[in-house]
């Protein structure tokens, strides 16, 4: 095929489609340039340093070389050609985590050909997020902006969903951005029924044949997915035979090894009761994902170590007769149960664009209660411990990744401003779609007066 | 004058003998007086006029056997029609008991009633001894025997909207059958209001006799009332109205329209040849007569406050109504009894709510809670308000109930009388039959129940019922009550040959024989036809097997014949033992003593204040840090003085007055109340009229729904005044309403009166039905170019409409002149075009902006906001120079593809630019925390603070024209404020307090007090349900 017909061809595509593919190019490509992978020594001197791990700094200094922090403190002796760079009077933390989000599955949630988070049927172990991440989505650079530079990016839909990836919110490619995958298997707990009113009628009938069904087919997967693994495990053994892969179980294996966890989402006490019970039952990890009935069962979480990721402090009262305050004092009984837990948001496909917003999430459990530090904790190192991925990033520690943000203040303010951003030593642009229409208008109105 | 003719004699002959006959002080009923006054009308007429006479009188009074339409097929029934019940406790009415009396009936007719009646010598004695006559029950709402296909069809003549129906007739679709008139005798009913209910104007009903003839002749009345569905009708097809408020937008035009049918048609006959012919329409013609005659119309609702709602239109229309409840009319007992209309309560009294196990529980709401414990003791608080109620059996799920829960109402407070008149005279006035029907009363049908016992005794049976002056059988004479204590001589060979026997047990008998320490439990008791079957186990008596009793009881004695595992046959008997003092057998529940407090007020659920807070007449906040949202600015360490609602001073080191309520604000922060331009909270009923492109007549303000909770959760983030907006479904939507977050007072008291009124237009892809899915591809609009057409189009229209009328007004001699069509849709944009409706519109996109803009400005109006206008940051200085205000998100933006260039700098580009900004939530959940919105003014775009957070108080304020009364804290205005423990833009912060007019609906100290009461009265009740759970399990 000649060049000619190359493009005649993709002509015709154009006319065929229609707009809508035109509109879509406008929209894939973000504008912003990923940052150069490190190439010399950074300090960030003279500003205040949160490791969020341990005590704050004043006036500190931050290196990092390669990507990874080699120092933090008061006097640091400088590698030859550091570059240095004056934070004086700004505060330095670790860059935020987004634990819940299709950031990079979805783009205009509304518009179905940008949607790429559910794929279809119900048991499907072996789609993984990391593989349909676009890089240049125009949500990427949005997020970044306002501090969050990692995103745990979960498929969604049927039963088992798949597995999860962390993702850097910088890069030219899924394989540049993807941080480690897969993360967690995310599995839909099914609604365990008795909805007062509805007890005893048809519908809740109905619903409870289909919850003992989807139950029969969660058990039945991980059943199949050993079974599997065991027979392919014995193939090494004499005389058994060679059997064909099915890549649904392999997917399975590290989840049935306990090398990740089941990311379970669950909706209400009951939902938590019965998924808890499962987890222990099929001895595997888990790390339930739910809202704030999570209050009624911190004693169990306890007891069996399962950490939460609380799915959003900014949600109404699931119930009339809840406290109004109910979602924002969750996080607050979550930390005196001692209960391990991180706050996201909702993680809706609608919600992806709106992620930028996740320390919000935070500051209202702490108006509400929670120990501040704790809150940024919950944003940060406890994502980080909760998804496995602490070596690397969460906090500011000598030998963790230089994924961090420079601030003029809280980052749990809506008013501060991430002034700096860097994604394992790569200095990252903070302008995105909204700053360059921003700046267009701006030029609009400069030229009226 | 002449001698009448014999079918005349014969027919009024009885007359003469009730007057002659009866030795109780002559009454007449209705029939009769008009007999006697047809009598002397025909004695002084000629004989051409008396045989017209005889034939009217023919068919007003037909004898046995004439007058038949239908030819007779084999043999006629002439069984006279004269019977006399003696012995009878007779119960005429409440309150009103003959102990022992005679019941003459006559041709279905109660000829007399009394404790000494003669018998007349022609009547059939029926010997009531021991048993107890009341007044038939009148159902007065039932669908019992109506077809269910009774929708119109085919028929252009009638009203264009598939749910206006009030040609249908009950008669029409009616083919009562056997089965349907049992169930409802069986219940006690004598009479039935058959009632259709397809629809939102349903038809006629009419009121029947339960004889079990066909509807021709057990007939009472037709066109009993017309009957409106106040509710969502339910289709599988999207069609006008969907929306609770369209619903009532519908009956309101159709009011209005049948109204004008009238006239319309009136002024033509009177000049036909100078005017357009005004169409023909069965509907509305039905609808006008009925207004004209003041028939009666029903309202059916299926909460309380669709039964609000439902009033507020009959007294907008004057119509003479009567509603039919939901079973929650305890909720709005003040409300209920200042309009004294009549009301019909069905007996559906909730199940448990499931709360054995915490888990289910936690589900349970308060409101469903309080209905199971509140339900039983609705016709008692209507009782005591004096509000007329009659019962209805309909929405049973189990009818056999009925009576049951009629006795259950009585156990929870309501007189046995009230039950009564509810079951009979007060259904029978509300009919207007109150002359024929309700009460065993000379002249008036013979209706009424025979019963063994009391009839709010559960183990009374209704025996039968007379209807018509025909009797039916209901159930059989009871069996003998067996249970209790008795003494059984067996003729055994050889063994035991005396036992004791306990019976017991509620539904199933269960016995118990026993000889010193022996004791057998019996295998099988079973009663049946006053013959008694036992089987005994006969191991321990010494026989293999099984020993069969069988035996007549009779009272105090059972008598029979026994039959041992061999076949050998002997005889035995039992007598009644005393029943010992424990024994606690067949105890009817007492009523209840201390009838239940109805401590209900709106809000009706969880953190409901229960009266409106208290207004305090002074107000000193001290030394807070003042952001008045006004030309003072943020003012630190300052005072505000609020004086009867309103603030009178603000500054520095104010005194405080005797008897101020103090705040100290020291290290706070205080607010103007908030103010979100765009909220969908508390709407009933649907919050789009959805279906039709253009539905300017519905109105939020009909629907508003005061107990919605997001409003306290509202003013626990210090907002307190909501614009309470119509979705965006349609290019031209419904009226909005703006209402401040009185909490705890009704729709009405919500309102801010003195806000000018405003409509929800829409543009973009929601109007043209972008993301509807596939199905909708047909309704104009369908780009953006025809939203504009049709916006323009009706903007002419309007113009049209408003010429109509000004031309009909400026007529000198308007008789025989069709006057206008009112049209309540045009009426709205004609107040658009004259500056007194504000257009709220729902945008986007830049072109959209622009195009209203431009369409406004033809028409000469100014565009009040646009709401939402996410690329109003692209035509700032057109919205500026128009002088529309914009309501705005902070960030939201990438949710569908016209917001892909939505930015969160929007709203300080727009304000840089001179347009009025404000942030919106749309959102219950964001409208919470409304400040922290304003806060991202300032992060894009750097806003100043004080600025920003006039983007949530002033801004809007004056968007909504409301800014004279609140949005900014100045002398004069309404006293409307929160306190934060903080700066009230940080995310760190929280809202403490929110004051309205003087009165302080949010406090987070008594919010906990309401949290640990809602925590209380759940554990109560749950303690409740358990309790009654199990008390029934023992049953």
């Amino acid at each position: 095929m000649d060049r000619f017909t190359n493009i005649k061809c993709m002509l015709i595509l154009l006319c065929v489609s229609g707009l809508s593919l035109i509109f879509q190019n406008n929209l894939v490509a973000s504008d912003e340039v990923p940052g150069k992978k490190q190439k010399h020594p950074i300090a960030l001197v003279g500003g205040t340093i949160h490791p969020v791990s341990g005590e704050t700094i004043e006036n500190g200094t931050l290196l990092f070389v390669d990507g990874k922090i080699t120092a933090i403190g008061a006097s640091i002796v400088f590698p030859d050609s550091t570059e240095k760079i004056d934070v004086a009077g700004k505060h330095l933390y670790p860059g935020l985590i987004a634990a819940n989000t299709r950031l990079g599955l979805v783009e205009v949630a509304a518009v179905r050909s940008t949607r790429d988070y559910a794929e279809v049927g119900e048991i499907k172990p072996n789609v993984r997020a990391e593989s349909a991440i676009n890089p240049d989505s125009e949500l990427l650079p949005v997020t970044r902006a306002n501090g969050i530079t990692l995103a745990h990016t979960i498929p969604m839909g049927g039963l088992i969903s798949g597995t999860s990836a962390v993702i850097e919110l910088d890069g030219w490619t899924w394989e540049d951005l993807t941080l480690r995958g897969p993360i967690g298997l995310y599995v839909n707990w099914p609604n365990m029924g008795s909805n007062p009113g509805a007890a005893g009628s048809k519908k809740e009938k109905e619903l409870l044949k289909k919850r003992d069904a989807d139950i029969l087919k969660i058990r039945t997967a991980f059943a199949q997915a050993r079974a599997y693994l065991k027979a392919k495990d014995a193939e090494a053994g004499e005389k058994v035979p060679y059997h064909q892969t099915d890549i649904r179980w392999e997917a399975m294996a590290p989840v049935l090894n306990k090398e990740i966890p089941v990311l379970l989402r669950v909706s209400g006490l009951k939902e938590i009761q019965a998924a808890v019970d499962w987890a222990v039952s099929e001895d595997v990890y888990a790390v339930l994902m739910t809202g704030p009935d999570v209050r009624f069962a911190t004693e169990l979480l306890k007891e069996k170590n399962i950490p939460v990721i609380y799915m959003g402090t900014l949600t109404l009262p699931s119930r009339r007769w809840e406290p109004y305050d109910t979602p924002f004092t969750v996080p607050l009984e979550l930390h005196r149960a001692g209960v391990k837990f991180c706050i996201s948001g909702p993680g809706s496909p609608f919600d992806a664009a709106h992620e930028r917003n996740l320390p919000y999430q935070a500051a209202m459990a702490a108006a509400f209660g929670l120990p501040k530090e704790e809150a940024l904790k919950s944003l940060t190192l406890y994502p980080a411990q909760i998804l496995g991925i602490a070596d690397r990033v969460g906090s500011l520690e000598i030998g963790k990744d230089a994924t961090l943000i420079v601030t003029d203040g809280d980052p749990l303010e809506i008013r501060t401003q991430v002034e700096r951003e860097f994604i394992r030593g790569r200095k990252v642009q903070l302008s995105n779609r909204h700053t360059r229409l921003n700046e267009k208008y701006k030029t609009k109105y400069a030229r009226m007066k | 004058m002449g001698i009448p003719s014999a079918a005349v004699e014969k027919a009024w002959k009885p007359v003469a003998e009730l007057v002659e006959a009866s030795s109780v002080t002559p009454k007449f009923g209705p029939f009769d007086k008009l007999r006697v006054q047809i009598l002397r009308i025909f004695n002084s007429l000629g004989r051409v006029q008396s045989v017209l006479i005889v034939l009217l009188l023919l068919f007003l009074f037909p004898v046995p056997g004439s007058g038949q339409v239908r030819p007779v097929e084999g043999i006629r029934d002439n069984t006279p029609q004269i019977h006399a019940l003696i012995n009878g406790r007779i119960v005429q009415g409440p309150d009103r008991i003959i102990e022992k009396g005679v019941v003459v009936l006559r041709d279905g007719i109660i000829e007399a009633v009394g404790s000494k009646v003669e018998l007349p010598a022609d009547a059939r004695i029926w010997d009531y001894s021991g048993l107890t006559l009341y007044p038939g029950f009148i159902e007065s709402y039932s669908q019992a025997g109506l077809q269910k296909d009774a929708v119109k069809q085919g028929n252009d003549s009638v009203h264009w909207n598939q749910f206006v129906t009030p040609e249908n007739n009950a008669l029409k679709s009616l083919k009562i059958e056997t089965k349907d008139v049992e169930k409802l005798r069986g219940l006690g009913f004598t009479s039935v209001v058959v009632v259709p209910v397809d629809g939102v104007f349903c038809g006629s009903s009419a009121l029947l006799s339960l004889d079990g003839r066909s509807a021709k002749q057990s007939v009472l009345q037709t066109e009993v009332a017309q009957h409106i569905l106040f509710k969502r009708p339910q289709t599988k097809v999207r069609s006008y109205p969907n929306s609770q408020m369209g619903v009532i937008a519908l009956i309101r035009q159709t009011f209005l329209d049948a109204n004008w049918y009238g006239k319309a048609h009136a002024a033509y006959a009177e000049s036909p040849g100078v005017q357009k012919r005004p169409e023909i329409n069965l509907s509305l013609k039905i609808l006008a007569s009925a207004l004209q005659k003041k028939h009666a119309f029903t309202f059916k609702s299926d909460d309380d406050l669709n039964t609000l709602r439902s009033l507020k239109i009959i007294k907008e229309f004057g119509l003479s109504a009567w509603l039919i409840g939901s079973g929650h009319e305890y909720r709005q007992i003040s409300r209920l009894k200042n309009t004294q209309v009549s009301i019909i309560i069905p007996l559906n009294f909730p199940e448990p709510p499931p709360v054995e196990s915490p888990e289910d529980a936690i589900k349970v709401s308060q409101q469903q809670l309080n209905h199971w414990d509140a339900a039983p003791a609705n016709a008692y608080h209507l009782h005591k308000a004096g509000i007329p109620f009659a019962f209805t059996s309909a929405e049973l799920k189990n009818p056999a109930d009925f009576r049951k829960n009629v006795i259950k109402t009585i156990q929870h407070g309501l007189p046995q009388n009230a039950a009564l008149a509810a079951l009979t005279m007060v259904p029978a006035t509300i009919l207007g039959m109150d002359e024929k029907l309700g009460s065993i009363d000379e002249g008036k049908l013979a209706h009424f129940l025979v019963t063994d016992g009391d009839i709010f005794k559960t183990k009374t049976a209704i025996l039968s019922a007379w209807i018509d002056g025909n009797h039916f059988q209901i159930s059989r004479k009871p069996e003998i009550d067996v249970r209790g204590n008795w003494a059984v001589e067996f003729a055994f060979p050889e063994k035991i040959n005396s036992m004791k026997l306990k019976l017991s047990g509620e539904k199933k008998v269960t016995g118990v024989l026993t000889h010193d320490s022996l004791k057998i439990k019996l295998k099988k008791v079973v009663l049946d036809y006053q013959r008694l079957m036992m089987l005994v186990p006969g191991d321990s008596l010494g026989y293999q097997g099984i020993i069969r009793l069988s035996g007549k009881v009779e009272p105090g004695k059972l008598a029979g014949r026994g039959s041992l595992p061999d076949g050998q046959s002997f005889a035995w008997s039992a007598s009644r033992q005393p029943e010992s003092n424990t024994d606690t057998v067949n105890v009817e529940k007492k009523p209840n003593t201390s009838p239940p407090k109805n401590n209900l007020q709106i809000p009706i659920d969880a953190y409901s204040y229960h009266s409106t807070p208290e207004k305090m007449a002074v107000i000193h906040i001290k030394k807070g840090t003042i952001w008045t949202s006004g030309p003072q600015g943020i003012l630190q360490n300052a005072d505000v003085l609020i004086i009867d609602g309103k603030i009178s001073r603000i500054g520095e080191n104010l005194k405080t007055p005797a008897g101020a309520h103090v705040i100290d604000a020291t290290g706070k922060h205080v607010t103007p109340g908030l103010i979100d331009a765009h909220s969908h909270a508390g709407i009933s009923g649907g919050v789009n009229e959805g279906t039709q492109a253009v539905t300017a007549e519905v109105r939020i303000a009909d629907v508003i729904n005061p107990n919605d909770i997001a409003f306290y959760r509202q003013l626990a983030g210090g907002v307190t005044v909501i614009n309470q907006l119509h979705g965006s479904a349609n290019p031209i939507g419904g009226q909005n309403s703006v209402i401040k977050l009185r909490w705890g007072s009704d729709a009405d008291g919500l309102r801010i009166k003195d806000a000018i009124e405003g409509i929800k237009f829409a543009l973009g892809e929601n109007v043209k039905q972008s993301n509807w899915g596939d199905k909708f591809t047909t309704r104009y609009p369908q780009t953006r170019m025809g939203v504009e057409q049709l916006i323009f189009d009706r903007f002419k229209a309007a113009q049209d409409y408003d010429l109509e009328w000004k031309t009909y007004n400026a007529l000198i001699k308007k008789p025989g002149v069709i006057p206008p069509r009112r049209d309540l849709e045009l009426d709205a944009l004609v107040e658009i075009l004259n500056g007194r409706r504000l257009v709220h519109s729902h945008s986007y996109r830049q072109d959209e902006i622009l195009m209203l803009l431009r369409v406004a400005e033809y028409f000469g109006f100014t565009i009040g906001t646009f709401q939402h206008v996410l690329e109003g940051y692209k035509v700032a200085e057109a919205m500026a120079k128009h002088g529309a205000g914009a309501s705005t998100f902070s960030d939201w933006w990438a949710y569908k593809f016209e917001v892909i260039d939505a930015i969160p700098f929007n709203g300080a580009i727009m304000h840089n630019a001179g347009v009025n900004v404000s942030f919106n939530s749309d959102s219950n959940e964001l409208s919470r925390r409304m400040n922290l919105e304003a806060a991202k003014a300032v992060k894009y775009g750097g806003v100043s603070e004080t600025d920003a957070l006039n983007f949530v108080t002033i801004n809007p304020a004056r968007q909504l024209r409301i800014a004279h009364r609140v949005g900014s804290l100045e002398k004069g205005k309404d006293g409307d404020f929160a306190v934060w423990s903080g700066h009230p833009l940080s995310t760190l912060s929280h809202c403490e307090q929110t004051w309205i007019e003087g009165r302080k609906f949010f406090d987070t100290a008594k919010d906990r007090e309401m949290q640990a009461a809602v925590k209380k009265e759940r554990a109560r009740l749950i303690q409740k349900i358990l309790a009654a759970d199990i008390e029934k399990a023992k049953n």
